[in-house]
């Protein structure tokens, strides 16, 4: 099991630099992070993982980033939009994560969805900052809508992943606190462990089920 | 009011906190009403009322102990995590470990300070392995952290003479191992930026 921060933000986006995020991280249980916008390395035993973020421009553009990074071992995350385009994301090969569900539209995220995540292996992202910032209506409506997702991966198991989006180190929270966290949403203790090794389970290929023997 | 027999008081349970980042000035009165607004945000009055949190005391300059009612330690763990400033300064509460009494606890950081150099880490603050004095909370077990302490260069100014970032002037706060803190030369709007000894050597 490889407990993996699925988002963070590394300086100039935030405070920190990726080599103190990922020390910070080790110390809070963590053995990789997905750093935005970052050649991926190792420092002190942690991976950093290179991360895309497809945030705007529509499908074209996700295509085309899934496209360039075609080879190369970056994690790539769509942040969600209406239900048309994430049906259309969690479609595409290439595409590791489905993010931001807590701000999309309402429904947004809807049963066929949840089947062709699960199908493609497309992990749905739970954004931890949506849990921890936020205040009064905005988390109410963060807890409503991840529970619902929960809902969707109880009876689909489509894969999880488990994001702080920290801009800072002290926006990393502990592998403890994240799973505090986690049971707000009512997960338990295997749907969370499956969460943190989200990216590697979305991230590793799958051995293919009939094999040509030649 | 006559003071209740053992057996009909309340049972209560500490937590030992760490708060991040290093060098920030503790309140006690603003951290209860912080965690206080946390707790209530997240639970609501009633779990609020159930718990009975409260700040009990600042050891050395980055420990505190909170207080709560046995049985309620998990919901006050979970709404610590969710404090991200006292009075508009940025904050984070690590929780170091959970014990019955007050004094398991000192005793868990004299331990600390005893098994690390005290000169290397002028904020009294450690990382390293305790004993087992309360319950571990911080993950993974410390004793699977490798030592990150640089030794006597811990207490060394990681800036001699300050350091220009992005056309920024910055000058060294904190520095334990590899971790090192800069906060931007200034009176007021200074940023700090959080760094390792590997990024200042190669930039």
């Amino acid at each position: 099991m490889k407990i993996t921060d699925a988002a963070v933000w590394p300086y100039p986006a935030g405070d920190s630099s990726v080599r103190r995020l990922a020390l910070e991280a080790r110390e809070l249980g963590f053995d990789s992070i997905v750093a935005i916008d970052t050649p991926p390395s190792t420092f002190e035993g942690v991976d950093i993982l290179s991360g895309i973020l497809v945030r705007e421009g529509g499908m074209k553009e996700v295509m085309s980033r899934v496209k360039r990074a075609k080879g190369t071992p970056a994690v790539i995350s769509v942040q969600a939009g209406d239900a048309g385009f994430n049906r259309a994301v969690v479609g595409h090969r290439g595409v590791h994560i489905l993010r931001g569900i807590h701000a999309a539209d309402k429904n947004g995220f809807d049963h066929v969805t949840a089947k062709m995540a699960a199908d493609n292996r497309v992990a749905i992202d739970i954004d931890l900052s949506a849990l921890i910032a936020a205040r009064g209506i905005a988390r109410q409506r963060a807890l409503q809508r991840y529970r619902d997702v929960m809902v969707l991966q109880n009876r689909f198991e489509f894969p999880l992943t488990v994001s702080s989006n920290a801009r800072s180190v002290l926006d990393l929270r502990a592998t403890r606190e994240v799973s505090g966290l986690l049971t707000l949403l009512d997960m338990d203790l295997p749907v969370i462990e499956r969460a943190l090794n989200g990216v590697a389970e979305v991230t590793t290929p799958v051995p293919p089920s009939v094999r040509a023997i030649p | 009011m006559t003071v209740r027999p053992p057996t009909l008081r309340d049972k209560r349970r500490y937590l030992l906190v760490r708060v991040d980042p290093a060098g920030t000035p503790i309140d006690q009165k603003e951290l209860y009403y912080a965690i206080s607004d946390a707790v209530t945000a997240l639970f609501g009055d009633v779990v609020a009322a159930i718990m009975v949190q409260a700040v009990i005391c600042a050891e050395g300059d980055r420990h505190i102990v909170i207080r709560c009612r046995r049985g309620t330690e998990r919901e006050l763990a979970i709404a610590l995590s969710t404090i991200t400033a006292c009075r508009e300064t940025r904050i984070a509460l690590r929780i170091i470990a959970a014990s019955g009494t007050i004094e398991s606890l000192r005793e868990r950081l004299r331990q600390k300070a005893a098994g690390r150099d005290p000169s290397s880490d002028p904020t009294g603050d450690d990382e390293a392995p305790a004993g087992n004095a309360g319950r571990d909370w911080a993950a993974p077990a410390p004793a699977d952290i490798p030592p990150t302490n640089a030794g006597p260069g811990a207490v060394q100014d990681p800036l001699p003479g300050g350091r220009v970032i992005d056309g920024k002037e910055y000058i060294g706060t904190y520095c334990d191992g590899q971790k090192v803190d800069v906060i931007e030369k200034g009176f007021k709007n200074t940023h700090r930026l959080f760094l390792t000894r590997s990024d200042l050597e190669e930039s």
